[in-house]
């Protein structure tokens, strides 16, 4: 993943891949569970957004900022207690600004804690890089995160609920699609997504070659 | 309990709210291990075992431990050090007590710590039974159940899945994409089970 | 394996015989037409424009797939015409068109091509659409029509519907008498999907596919002994023909349920299928939410076999092939 280089060169791509090039939904394929559970209304995926975002930085800053500290043996307990304590102030955070939107998904919020993404960047990158490093690595992946969550979940809500945030888009005489806010919807909508971006990476590869 | 409730909780974890297709719970080791049946079925068995016992335990910390001492904030780091350390605990019984399950299972074990099914079942049955009579039978009945509709998921995708080895699958729809497809498809059917009364 | 030669059709899309794809397909859908025709019939001229749409749409996404996925367009084997009039068979009188055509572009763009096209799907087509319109749709899905020789618009509901949702006295009040109510349930003069109704003609359609050897009895008979054995020990006797006349039973065991591809080779893995099919369709039936299960059952069977055929293979339980 390029994280040898230590130079100041580079911000930018330690920035940029979470969005496109190491997208943690669409290519990774890590944190699946809650991107299919909360993406049925935008409103919800903009809440497991932040939080998710919240808990990724905190962590990340804290495990590379303590790095050093840690014996590696016991190095994933620690990440682990270390990022549950995050989830705890996110969860604590969300039921006391957002109660309604908590309240509809707060078994996926509390689940963040087992969250491949937070693991993996915690053992694959904070763990070997400096403060400033691990925290654009964060956000880059926070972004990617955010921003597949919200593709994922307009899709849903729009062709499911016929709104956007809640705004009607598609006229009522229209019979929205109930499905695709359903468990198989999500399903479709990643499974499409994926094959999209297969797709275009096979039009990469054919144009490079 | 009556053998009414348990049919009632069999077919709700099993069939009605199936951790993979309703709950999207587990779906890293989900699409990860169901290659091929062996694998899937030592997954599903490891996964059974754990989640069992883990909803057992769980469920007393909470009501014995986090309660009574007003804690029950620290529900989610303490959740995760016990399942963690139980995992861990298993492993060491089972290479000791039982190498050749060991040898199956051994590496799924490590796995099932991330595995949000696990953690999942136990934060859902702190908030299903924390009041209710028969709170730690159901809750452990619960937690067996999810982990039989797991293995269930974990081995008609598997079967699926080797199947496809010999389709003409289009180049774009290859690897996880087809899987999600075909985990929609089977959602679909299970989506026939909504509405059960029992 | 293949012990009696007359079974190998059913693998056909893999092995030639003489009895090629494309036969077998038109003699399926030519098995079909007087369930349709009975269908358009009784519901009226919208039912033949339900059953246009789907076929068209069918055969239009077929050959757009066909294109994009580069490979030769099949539309004179038969399987999409096929599809697109099963599919509009299981569908309401009444269906609003552009649903129509939306469930025929999932059934063969999704179900059929995204797996590699004829052959290669794991679940059937025309069952996969109906499935996905019962939950994108599922007020259209149970809006049914009245059926003009009933006056007291007794049939807006199809007796599934009825009783599941009133009871069996009014099922009673509806029909008088047992015998009128099967007799009705046996012609198809009751409400209902399209080509589901007439229990005669879907039985004399199933028997031509089992006599031209299109397929085998295994999985109708399996099935259908499974829905009798399990209505008589929770119904009773009188349970029994209405469990079998009702819903898409009919049309699912002869038609769906036999789908070569999507249903096991062997013919032990055939009545395991069988079984399950009439197993599931029953517990949807009696305790599920939905009145019918037949589609349900189907679907879900379809999805283990890969397994039945799996283990109706194999001997010893988890060993590598």
């Amino acid at each position: 993943m390029g994280q040898e280089e230590t130079n100041n060169t580079g911000y930018f791509k330690e920035l940029s891949k979470g969005f496109i090039r190491e997208n943690p939904i669409f290519i990774l394929c890590l944190g699946l569970c809650p991107t299919l559970a909360v993406s049925n209304l935008v409103e919800n995926a903009f809440g497991m957004g932040i939080a998710f975002f919240f808990v990724l930085l905190c962590s990340n800053i804290t495990i590379s900022l303590v790095q050093k500290l840690i014996p590696d043996e016991v190095r994933i307990p620690c990440f682990i207690v270390i990022i549950a304590a995050f989830v705890t102030v996110a969860s604590l955070l969300m039921q006391w600004l957002i109660p309604d939107v908590y309240a509809r998904m707060s078994l996926y919020i509390n689940l963040i804690v087992v969250n491949c993404i937070i693991l993996g960047r915690a053992e694959a990158f904070a763990s070997k890089n400096n403060v400033f490093r691990s925290a654009l690595d964060a956000v880059g992946m926070g972004v990617g995160f955010t921003a597949s969550l919200f593709i994922i979940s307009a899709i849903r809500e729009v062709t499911g609920f016929g709104t956007f945030l809640g705004f009607r888009l598609i006229p009522e005489n229209i019979k929205p699609i109930t499905i695709m806010i359903l468990a198989p919807g999500a399903f479709f909508t990643i499974g499409f997504l994926m094959a999209l971006f297969n797709l275009i990476r096979i039009k990469k590869g054919k144009v490079s070659k | 309990m009556t053998l009414g409730q348990i049919i009632a909780l069999f077919m709700g974890s099993v069939f009605v709210q199936n951790f993979i297709f309703s709950r999207f719970l587990g779906l890293c080791p989900y699409v990860g291990v169901s290659k091929d049946t062996p694998s899937a079925m030592g997954m599903g068995f490891a996964v059974v075992f754990v989640m069992t016992m883990a909803s057992a335990v769980t469920w007393g910390l909470y009501r014995y431990v986090l309660i009574p001492f007003d804690l029950t904030y620290l529900k989610i780091v303490a959740f995760i050090l016990v399942i963690a350390s139980f995992v861990q605990f298993v492993e060491m019984f089972l290479k000791k007590a039982f190498p050749a399950l060991h040898r199956s299972l051994g590496i799924y074990l490590p796995l099932i710590t991330t595995n949000c099914a696990v953690l999942g079942v136990a934060f859902l049955n702190i908030t299903q039974f924390e009041t209710e009579s028969y709170g730690f039978a159901k809750s452990t009945l619960q937690g067996f159940f999810a982990g039989i509709g797991f293995m269930l998921a974990m081995l008609i995708m598997s079967g699926i899945r080797e199947k496809l080895e010999y389709a003409e699958i289009p180049e774009a729809m290859k690897g996880l994409a087809i899987v999600f497809i075909t985990a929609g498809l089977i959602s679909i059917a299970f989506l026939g089970f909504s509405g059960f009364k029992l | 394996m293949l012990k009696d030669k007359h079974l190998t059709v059913t693998v056909s899309p893999h092995i030639k015989t003489s009895l090629t794809t494309e036969r077998m397909m038109w003699i399926v859908s030519a098995a079909l037409i007087p369930a349709a025709g009975a269908g358009i019939y009784f519901f009226g001229p919208h039912a033949a424009l339900v059953i246009a749409v789907c076929v068209g749409a069918s055969i239009i996404t077929e050959l757009f797939c066909a294109v994009l996925m580069k490979k030769p367009a099949t539309i004179k084997d038969g399987s999409a015409f096929l599809t697109g009039l099963l599919l509009a068979l299981c569908l309401p009188p009444e269906f609003p068109l552009w649903m129509c055509a939306l469930g025929s572009f999932f059934s063969i763009a999704v179900s059929k091509f995204a797996f590699g096209g004829l052959g290669h799907n794991i679940f059937n087509p025309a069952l996969a659409g109906r499935a996905f319109l019962m939950g994108a749709f599922a007020k259209e899905m149970t809006t049914w029509k009245t059926l003009q020789d009933f006056p007291d618009g007794i049939t807006a509901a199809t007796p599934l519907n009825l009783l599941k949702e009133q009871g069996y006295d009014s099922l009673m009040k509806v029909f008088d008498s047992h015998s009128h109510l099967f007799k009705e349930l046996f012609i198809g003069r009751v409400g209902g999907s399209i080509g589901e109704t007439s229990a005669a003609l879907l039985i004399i359609g199933g028997l031509i596919l089992i006599f031209a050897r299109v397929t085998t009895w295994h999985i109708p008979v399996s099935y259908i002994l499974t829905v009798i054995i399990v209505s008589y020990f929770t119904g009773g006797l009188f349970d029994i023909p209405f469990h079998l006349f009702t819903g898409g039973l009919m049309l699912g065991a002869f038609f769906m349920a036999t789908d070569p591809v999507t249903s096991p080779i062997t013919p032990k893995g055939q009545i395991i299928f069988g079984i399950g099919c009439g197993l599931f369709t029953m517990l949807i039936r009696i305790r599920g939410g939905y009145p019918e299960g037949v589609c349900y059952a189907i679907l879900l069977m379809n999805s283990v076999t890969p397994l039945i055929e799996r283990f109706s293979k194999t001997r010893i339980f988890g060993v590598k092939r």
